[in-house]
């Protein structure tokens, strides 16, 4: 029907997109999680007793053996360490990135948090490296994920 | 008990874009082809129909109402779901497996090139309150399960990039390969990082096409087909949503899924009762890691056999002959059929230049890739 096709643009299309906007809701656990980050610039999470698990960000129920742990709020600190990372050299368009991320997840209590690392030359980043946030100004903070700026080595 | 057979495949693609033609005019051209094959006709023969596929890929809300009229499902028993095809064959087999249906189309495609916003998407399967707030290409989650994979079980990277070097290879003799490449293990160490420790080279590109698939049970297969190919044993799990709760570096996904299929279809060695294993390797380390969690091997062994040729067409267990997500194409939810296709063609002796002798037994593995840990395998066998 077509030869030589080199560009997808040069048969009939249309473009469309959707503009669909959400509003996605904490719940309870996530709610008491970023005030705490607000308030306090700590982390806190909920226990199972039963699996000897603690979950980080918190949830109301586990889900290892299902049952309800609303009320098991335990504090577990600022510091986690990193279980694993990667050093993002390209954005979500695709284009090369001017200062790579660092990406990790460090594990606090028996769960963790997904975040950026800085602070820190990209080479030094280990497996097993014990790291601390660097939280915003208390002004600042909005009870978010992003009140975290990103995690550095721990003093 | 009542058996199931896979009677008849067809295909478009895969391509790397195909400008030409819309979604509906490549499933049409595989349907056409798979009918033909099955022995079938749509409109007669076929009691129910079912395609896979992700709304956000496809860019239509309500993705199923476009589902019938290219596959001659008009106004008969059609659904769709939102997940690999894989998945799809799955449910085909317990519709047939219920008794209440004899003969069931599954169907799932790709038109990538449509989408203008693919790392967006994936972006937005990210969870919406821990994670997609920070932004980034979400692919450094592959580069954080890659990172531990490699720490957890010695696994080096330069056995990683020799599946991308395998796979490649592989898809020279797959016609319907959108990548074949000859290239080097230095050529893909040497592609610059993108998500440390994976390389660009190491990510599998989108890629264009539909399957079609038409199953069956027992008795109809034998009356249509000389070669059916039986669905001996189908099994899905998905892992925790959460990063905060599932395994870096292990596809559990995988090893429950196996488990269950392998019980189904009697498989209490793997290693040795298979034969042919297509699986996913949407990236080059996850080849690996599911090779280890379909129990074909040791956990952290899987990269020394490669390295020992045992992974070639011509070694003692060939992965991915077709060439794998790597040489044939990422294409989106059709992925699954795409391994469950080359297991069909191996089996049936009819994959040409990359015919894996003697395989009687063949196992397909799918996952629904970043963030997810969603997985499905299915064992197929040339014996009912
Ligand atoms: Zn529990």
């Amino acid at each position: 029907m077509f030869e030589k096709l080199t560009r997808v643009t040069d048969v009939k299309h249309e473009i469309g997109d959707m503009a669909v906007v959400y509003r996605y809701t904490a719940g309870i656990a996530g709610e008491r999680f970023f005030l705490e980050i607000k308030e306090n610039a700590r982390f806190i999470g909920t226990q199972c007793v039963k699996c000897n698990v603690t979950y980080v960000p918190p949830r109301i129920y586990c889900e290892r053996c299902f049952e309800n742990i609303e009320n098991a709020w335990v504090d577990v600190g600022k510091r986690g360490v990193v279980h694993t990372y990667s050093v993002a050299y390209i954005d979500e368009n695709g284009k090369r990135l001017d200062k790579p991320i660092v990406w990790a997840f460090i594990r606090i209590a028996n769960g963790g948090l997904i975040h950026m690392i800085d602070e820190v030359d990209p080479k030094d980043v280990k497996i097993g490296m014990v790291v601390e946030p660097a939280f915003k100004d208390k002004v600042e903070r909005i009870g978010s994920i992003t009140d975290i700026k990103y995690f550095k080595p721990a003093s | 008990m009542l058996e199931v057979a896979i009677i008849g495949v067809g295909w478009a693609g895969s391509k790397s874009c195909t400008p030409d033609l819309s979604f509906q005019e490549m499933v049409y051209e595989a349907a056409v082809k798979a009918y033909a094959d099955a022995n079938v006709n749509p409109q007669v023969d076929v009691d129910a129909f079912i395609s896979a596929d992700e709304d956000y890929w496809a860019g239509y809300s309500i993705f199923e109402e476009y589902v019938p009229d290219q596959l001659g499902a008009v106004l008969k028993p059609t659904w769709h779901i939102t997940g690999d095809g894989l998945h799809a064959l799955i449910n085909a087999y317990m519709m047939i497996r219920s008794n209440l249906f004899e003969v069931v189309v599954v169907e799932s495609h790709s038109k990538a090139s449509d989408i203008l916003s693919y790392a967006g998407i994936i972006q937005h399967a990210t969870d919406p309150v821990y994670v997609k707030p920070l932004g980034g290409h979400p692919f450094y989650i592959a580069g954080l399960e890659m990172r531990r994979y490699l720490y957890e079980t010695g696994v080096s990277e330069e056995q990683c990039a020799q599946v991308v070097v395998k796979n490649k290879r592989n898809a020279i003799f797959n016609p319907n390969a959108a990548y074949p490449a000859e290239l080097t293990v230095e050529d893909v160490l040497n592609s610059p990082y993108v998500f440390s420790p994976l390389k660009a080279l190491e990510v599998s590109s989108t890629a264009e096409g539909a399957i079609v698939m038409v199953l069956a049970s027992g008795d109809v297969a034998r009356r249509l087909t000389d070669v059916p190919i039986w669905v001996r044993g189908v099994g899905w799990a998905i892992d925790t949503p959460n990063l905060d709760g599932r395994d870096w570096g292990r596809a559990v996904y995988v090893e429950v899924a196996a488990d269950m299929a392998y019980k189904m279809a009697g498989i209490t060695n793997p290693r040795r009762q298979i034969h042919v294993a297509e699986v996913d390797d949407k990236f080059s380390y996850k080849e690996l890691q599911h090779v280890e969690a379909l129990r074909l091997c040791t956990r952290g062994e899987a990269g020394e056999l490669l390295e020992a040729g045992s992974f070639y067409v011509n070694g003692e267990l060939p992965v991915n002959p077709s060439g794998g997500c790597l040489g044939v194409g990422n294409l989106l939810e059709a992925c699954g059929l795409s391994r469950a296709l080359e297991v069909v063609l191996q089996l049936r002796g009819q994959a040409q230049g990359r015919q894996v002798e003697d395989a009687k037994v063949g196992v397909a593995q799918t996952w629904r890739g970043i963030p997810t840990t969603s997985g499905a395998v299915v064992v197929l066998s040339t014996e009912g």
